[in-house]
């Protein structure tokens, strides 16, 4: 009767952890969703309130590290819990969009220096085309890694 | 590399699911192995021997 019990606490030990570190991460994800809200509605206010305070301001522009870091850590865990062939594809994938956008940013600059770049490349990729390019990057690697893989 | 899982599969008559899940990898891992699109990790290649029973050198072989 001992034994039977310890087992099925055993048997029930896996599926709890998991309910529990997926709680944990809903609620993560939740706070992260707040605070990603918070500071989007702060920068309106910085930018309606140029009287605020340096150090306030300072503050708020640096806010968004700490999200991005759970971000990431989140980001981390799930290549972890991914398959070994998914994380190959994942990898692969990363790997043709960052070196991806950092040719599109070289041509973009090539064509800039010789004054063939139009007014809205003026600067280069910028932070926005910089996340953009390697996101559609992004799409294009996963897609030919699953073909290679199918 | 070569090797002879979709044959051991067959002759236990699983598929490619449920070879997956014993494994706990997604079935298009079994079939990138089967198809020799995807060599597997050490680890992966001794569960595969573990649960079919056999060394890893006589499922896997180097191309000829």
């Amino acid at each position: 009767m001992k034994d039977s019990s310890l087992h099925e606490q055993d048997a029930e030990q896996p599926d709890s952890n998991a309910v529990k570190r997926a709680l944990r991460s809903f609620k993560l994800n939740i706070w992260l969703a707040v605070t990603t809200a918070v500071y989007g509605a702060t920068l309106f206010g910085v930018r309606l309130h140029p009287d605020w305070s340096p150090w306030l301001k300072i503050t708020l522009a640096l806010t968004p590290i700490l999200p991005g870091l759970l971000y990431l850590r989140n980001g981390l865990q799930l290549l972890r819990g991914l398959d070994e062939l998914q994380r190959r594809i994942q990898l692969e994938a990363w790997l043709f969009a960052a070196l991806g956008t950092v040719v599109v940013g070289t041509i973009i600059n090539v064509f800039n220096v010789h004054g063939l770049g139009g007014n809205r490349l003026a600067h280069g990729l910028e932070v926005g085309g910089t996340y953009l390019t390697m996101f559609m990057l992004w799409c294009v690697g996963v897609t030919i890694a699953n073909c290679r893989y199918r | 590399m070569k090797n002879r899982l979709r044959e051991l599969r067959a002759e236990r008559q699983w598929s490619q699911g449920e070879l997956a899940e014993k494994l706990g990898v997604s079935r298009q891992t079994i079939n990138a192995i089967e198809t020799e699109k995807y060599d597997p990790s050490l680890p992966l290649a001794f569960k595969i021997g573990l649960l079919f029973k056999q060394p890893i050198e006589r499922i896997f072989a180097p191309e000829a």
